[in-house]
């Protein structure tokens, strides 16, 4: 049995980041033990893995990482008996992966495109992975505009701050960033010296004051259900057509390979099929995520 | 090749195999009939010729994928956090399926093998086991195989199909497993033959139903918000017994535990009738309705098996009709299901 889905491989944990005030969401940078390893794993961002405590369990996570990086990447909420678990763990430990499973994000369509990115809360994982994978200089002069919303509960839930930092002062992306309140006091809401202020209001509202050419955009949308429910009127207005809105779902799921039957929707599975889907093809089916 | 097999010859054939410790077959377990390995031919419950048969006493409660996917096994275990095997899957010769848990074994294959990437695990209990299926002469008035594209008589997914005549059976392989395991008996004659055949169209003329599958699958299609499934799922107490006494139910949790410092990930039956089975971490379930719960199930055994894999998985064994504890009965559902499109069109 030497190519079993199910059996983690080691991976330490290099770098443990803690992301916002309150202390739940934590970034994991994470190198394998086995030499040789890394090289096997070809992904694209879009696509998860399931980190594995022995003793514990697993949790399927998005990789936030892009596929030049050298150490994976997984930021993780603190909500249930595994990533509680996880939050304990320390530099220098030893956790298990295993994938990478599922689709990515269509970087096929997306060249020669301007990419208009989407998103809300601690969903902008993969989404990071994208903008760093598009802003590598051998892969920059592939895509178009590259232009993100991305919001949260208050500027502290960001993710990433020191890379968002950089990129608002870059000029290779188009950084819009916002938060549904903005209190004064917060030094990064403010912005300093040319980095984008945080502006108030919600991802839908903010969206709606980006100008892009639309028939030659892919956007890649990816938050809570919430803010997907009043994106996609918004997207709509712009012009956007179905085939051209590509989401990123997650589904409870267990194994990854589209076995255990739960993140059905429908007759596809979100492990297998998904979890990037396109717009389009969730208009067909049943609404189960 | 057909052969035929005296009684005692089979009975002899399987005492050699239950003295090597590896023949399973149904048996007597406190109130119900399920699997169990077997040391002596007296153990073995399995009836074929008696009238107005109940369900339990033509085929066992349990369903026959515990060989290929144990409602619990021990994936691996853990050396720090590096996954070591768990100790082998030892070779098996189960005696007594049904043709029903033959098809189940065969969309089994189909769902966690030959579908990509491979269950490992399926892969190797399926090749370890030798399944030697008895015909159905007398099926109980719960089972429908026929209706579901099945037989009494099917060989499909076991490795030897045995169907009793008078003084013995005659043995069918479907396997080169099979092959091997009949090679010797002599070859059977017309009269056998010739008795198989009635006894088969006799069962199968024991079971009336018929449904227009083509059509159901139709109807599936475009029926996800169908009212019907609010009044299906009226009486279900979603319990969850359909789906594991369900020869092709294959949903699993995956649930970790420490015995005496040793570490292992072990899996576990799990069904979709339950509500933590869909739920996110953050709470929302996208199937928190029980109604939404028992529409899956229809639709997987009707639909979403079809569209994933080519194949139906629902077998006719009549299983779910038998244990569920609110009487629902997936035939009524299927006719329930037809009669509302029915009515949808007159009401347009």
């Amino acid at each position: 049995m030497g190519n079993n889905p199910y059996k983690p491989v080691p991976v330490r944990i290099e770098r443990v980041t803690i992301e916002n005030d309150a202390r739940d969401l934590k970034s994991f940078d994470l190198r394998f033990v086995d030499e040789g390893e890394r090289e096997k794993w070809n992904f694209l961002p879009g696509q998860f893995v399931f980190l594995s405590i022995a003793g514990v369990g697993e949790a399927p996570f998005g990789i936030a990482s892009a596929p030049d990086e050298e150490l994976l990447k997984f930021t993780v909420k603190r909500v249930g008996a595994f990533t509680t678990a996880l939050h304990e763990m320390e530099e220098g430990m030893v956790i298990g992966v295993r994938g990478p499973f599922g689709s990515a994000y269509p970087f096929e369509l997306m060249q020669k495109r301007d990419v208009l990115i989407v998103s809300g809360g601690f969903s902008f994982t993969t989404l990071r992975a994208v903008i760093v994978h598009i802003l590598k200089k051998e892969n920059r002069p592939n895509y178009g505009r590259l232009v993100v919303v991305y919001g949260a509960r208050t500027p502290g839930e960001l993710l990433y701050k020191e890379e968002l930092r950089a990129w608002s002062k870059s000029p290779e992306l188009e950084l819009n960033l916002c938060a549904d309140r903005v209190c004064g006091a917060d030094f990064f809401a403010q912005g300093n010296e040319g980095e984008t202020a945080v502006q108030e209001g919600l991802v839908p509202d903010i969206l709606k004051g980006v100008k892009i050419e639309v028939g030659n955009a892919v956007a890649l949308v990816c938050g809570p259900p919430i803010m997907l429910r009043y994106t996609h009127p918004v997207l709509k207005e712009m012009g956007f057509k179905p085939e051209q809105v590509f989401l990123s779902l997650e589904n409870r799921m267990k194994c990854g390979i589209g076995k255990c039957g739960r993140c059905n929707i429908g007759p596809k599975y979100v492990c297998k099929d998904g979890p990037v889907f396109s717009f389009e093809e969730l208009l067909r089916l049943p609404e189960e995520y | 090749m057909k052969v035929f097999l005296k009684h005692d010859d089979l009975k002899k054939l399987l005492e050699g195999i239950a003295r090597e410790g590896r023949l399973f077959a149904p048996v007597k377990k406190d109130w119900y009939s399920g699997w169990a390995r077997v040391s002596s031919m007296g153990e073995i419950v399995l009836r074929g010729e008696q009238a107005q048969l109940k369900g339990e006493e033509v085929n066992s409660r349990e369903p026959a994928k515990v060989f290929v996917f144990p409602q619990s096994e021990v994936m691996f275990e853990f050396d720090e956090e590096r996954a070591v095997e768990a100790t082998e899957v030892p070779a098996v010769v189960v005696f007594g399926l049904r043709s029903c848990d033959g098809r189940a074994m065969a969309f089994l294959e189909r769902f966690f093998v030959e579908n990509r990437p491979e269950d490992p695990l399926v892969r190797q209990r399926r090749e370890k086991a030798t399944l030697i299926g008895v015909a159905c002469n007398s099926p109980a008035d719960s089972c429908f195989c026929t209706a579901v594209g099945g037989g009494p008589h099917e060989r499909k997914g076991l490795d030897v199909l045995l169907r009793e005549v008078n003084g013995g059976f005659l043995g069918e392989a479907e396997t080169e497993k099979g092959e091997k395991l009949l090679a010797g008996f002599p070859a059977a004659n017309e009269k056998d033959e010739a008795e198989a055949e009635k006894r088969r169209q006799e069962a199968e003329g024991k079971m009336a139903l018929r449904i227009d599958l083509k059509r159901l699958k139709e109807v599936l299609d475009k029926g996800f918000n169908s009212p019907v499934w609010e009044r299906l799922a009226l009486e279900c107490v979603n319990c969850g017994a359909c789906t594991f006494l369900c020869p092709t139910c294959h949903c699993f949790d995956v649930t970790d535990e420490t015995v005496r410092g040793k570490k292992k990930r072990s899996r576990v039956w799990d069904s979709c009738q339950f509500t933590l089975y869909s739920q996110h971490a953050s709470g929302h379930n996208p199937r928190l309705n029980p109604a939404a719960r028992y529409r899956n199930r229809v639709m997987d055994k009707f639909k979403y098996t079809v569209d994933m894999v080519g194949e139906l998985s629902c077998v006719g064994c009549g299983r779910c009709v038998r244990v569920c504890p609110a009487g629902i009965d997936i035939r009524v559902a299927v006719a329930e299901i037809l009669r509302e499109e029915e009515a949808g069109k007159d009401g347009q």
